[in-house]
């Protein structure tokens, strides 16, 4: 095992660094395309559900269904931007790029790849949420708009389990196809069955209980504590700390899946 | 610098095992360039994986600059430069920015970044390349940047894995020069190839890997006198038949490809007496070269030994 020394933490937190920094020197060329989907998707759904399916919805705890949502789809862009960019985007650099094999004859290790891939999509999760939760803010649709940072924080403790549940698919699949599979029976769920349409208290016991070993559900809490200003430190302590566990077991999980694949 | 003590590799698990490397010594020595030849799937890049420890041993041991690469990879990968045997380059990112990624990688000081990177894009006659995207880059212009990011750590050790495969004969003779003076000015080199003219050109000392095993090994001219000295005729194939029917008077070796009949003697002399005896027609009579140790050794020459 390698000596952990002061050194050798800052060494690997630069080598992070300058893999986060890549992805975003990446990202910023073409940031309209990139960005405008995560906000697209909010603003769809806003329009369809909130006005639509809204107008017969008059009443979900208390509030209008375009409140209703609003906090949801702020976890839901963390969900997408994070899995997205470590499935199909990771996959494409280690298979068909070989972006890793030149990565891994520097000083990076395979530690300072996932690392710093789950860091840059922690960050543009964290971003993404905040930029939707600014739009839903202007729409009315936030009690309280000071409290948008905090969202960020929501994004990110999001993004990274999410990541690292992208990882963790790119290192099972065997071609790209089969991230279909995965987007199919895993993320697509994750989505619909969190709470972001209905009230989590009103879904079948059986996959509220599944929903629960998956970070979104208790990003949605957070979101809604955070938009509805109900119990914000209560909740950051019961669904944070999940997240924060979640966070650290996908992750684990994720770096010795990828590891089997980078180092042979 | 480099060493190998019986070292095997094993890939797969249960009935799907293989052997890429099987029980291999060898010593790469300080300041020399070191090639090391083998048919394709020989194991020559399995080797190369492990120097930095992105291939794991199975057993026996490998050491680079007397640290062993799985546990202590970074302090080794630190003062070592890579050509990998696919370019492997960034295709987002344009040459310029391929470059300052891997020279903060390679933890160059950040004032020194882009001189050294402008300096050595000049080195490798790229330079007007700088702010182009990989895509736009031909074969050969993707090689020398790999060249170029394989020096960006100013590498005490430089691995070249088929450095010029698929190159035009003027970019190999270009990048040969520059490998001429990195070793002159003291880099070790460690190369792979499938030329053997190029193994000649470069290397100091070879090694020939063949189904995971050291087969030979020494100086190219060593190898030559100890495996395949002497002349070899290479005859038309109307003269086939003639020539394989000397391998069983005589004491020489055959081998038998589109081109032709190879028949290597131990002298000239003896090769111009069968020539006019047998009323022979040659193409061509020449020394015998590392490639006919090659074929021999790797057990692709069709006859061997009368
Ligand atoms: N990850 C792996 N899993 C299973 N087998 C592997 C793996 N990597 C390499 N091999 C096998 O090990 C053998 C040696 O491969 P290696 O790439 O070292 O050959 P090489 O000498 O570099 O060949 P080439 O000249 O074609 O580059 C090959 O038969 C290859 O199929
Ligand atoms: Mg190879």
């Amino acid at each position: 095992m390698r000596n952990i020394s002061f050194d050798s933490i800052f060494e690997f937190a630069r080598l992070c660094v300058h893999i986060s920094r890549r992805n975003w020197t990446v990202y910023k060329k073409d940031l309209i395309a990139n960005i405008s989907p995560t906000v697209a998707d909010p603003a769809l759904v806003m329009i369809s559900l909130g006005l639509g399916l809204g107008a017969f919805i008059t009443n979900v705890e208390g509030k209008t269904y375009m409140e209703f949502l609003a906090p949801g789809l702020t976890v839901a862009t963390a969900l997408f931007t994070s899995f997205f960019e470590s499935s199909y985007g990771f996959y494409v650099r280690m298979t068909f790029e070989n972006v890793f094999k030149a990565m891994l004859t520097t000083p990076i290790g395979v530690s300072e790849v996932v690392a710093g891939e789950l860091v840059w999509v922690g960050l543009k999760g964290a971003f993404m949420a905040i930029g939707v939760a600014i739009v839903l803010a202007v729409c009315g649709l936030m009690t309280n708009p000071w409290l948008i940072p905090l969202i960020g924080t929501v994004g990110f403790l999001v993004a990274l389990p999410c990541g690292a549940m992208g990882l963790i698919s790119t290192a099972l699949v065997n071609n790209m196809n089969q991230f279909q599979s995965v987007y199919s029976f895993v993320i697509a769920p994750l989505y619909f069955l969190s709470g972001i349409f209905f009230p989590i208290d009103q879904m079948n016991q059986y996959v509220r209980i599944v929903a629960e070993f998956f970070p979104l559900i208790h990003g949605v809490r957070l979101a809604q504590a955070i938009f509805w200003e109900r119990a914000i430190v209560d909740t950051y302590v019961a669904s944070g700390s999940v997240l924060v566990i979640q966070s650290f077991i996908f992750c684990t999980l994720s770096f010795f899946l990828i590891r089997k694949k980078l180092v042979t | 610098m480099v060493e190998a003590k019986n070292l095997v590799k094993i890939f797969g698990k249960g009935a799907s095992v293989f052997r890429a490397l099987d029980d291999v010594n060898f010593q790469v020595r300080v300041g020399e360039c070191f090639g090391l030849l083998g048919p394709n799937g020989a194991g020559k890049s399995t080797f190369i994986g492990m120097t930095y420890g992105s291939v794991k041993k199975t057993s026996g041991q490998v050491t680079v600059f007397g640290l062993d690469p799985q546990s202590e990879s970074r302090s080794i990968k630190k003062r070592l430069g890579v050509v990998t045997q696919e370019n492997a380059l960034d295709e987002s990112l344009t040459v310029l920015e391929n470059m300052m990624l891997y020279s903060a990688f390679m933890g160059v000081p950040r004032d020194q970044r882009r001189r050294r990177i402008e300096d050595l894009l000049e080195y490798m006659n790229i330079a007007h390349k700088r702010d182009a995207l990989i895509q736009t880059l031909s074969g050969g212009m993707k090689r020398r940047l790999v060249f170029v990011r394989a020096l960006l750590g100013q590498p005490e050790l430089l691995i070249l894995d088929e450095p010029t495969t698929g190159l035009d004969p003027a970019v190999r003779h270009l990048l040969w020069g520059k490998v001429k003076e990195l070793r002159s000015s003291g880099t070790t080199i460690i190369l792979t190839t499938h030329y053997m003219h190029e193994a000649e050109v470069l290397c100091d000392r070879l090694a020939i890997l063949n189904k995971g095993k050291i087969v030979a090994e020494g100086s190219p001219q060593k190898m030559i006198s100890d495996h395949s000295p002497g002349y070899v005729g290479i005859f038309k194939s109307e003269d086939g038949a003639k020539v394989r029917s000397l391998v069983k008077e005589t004491t020489t070796h055959v081998h038998e490809d589109s081109s032709g009949v190879y028949l290597r003697v131990p002298t000239l002399e003896k090769m111009t007496s069968l020539v006019a005896d047998h009323s022979l027609n040659p193409a061509q009579i020449r020394p015998s070269n590392l490639e006919d140790v090659f074929l021999q050794l790797t057990g692709q020459e069709l006859s061997v030994d009368a």
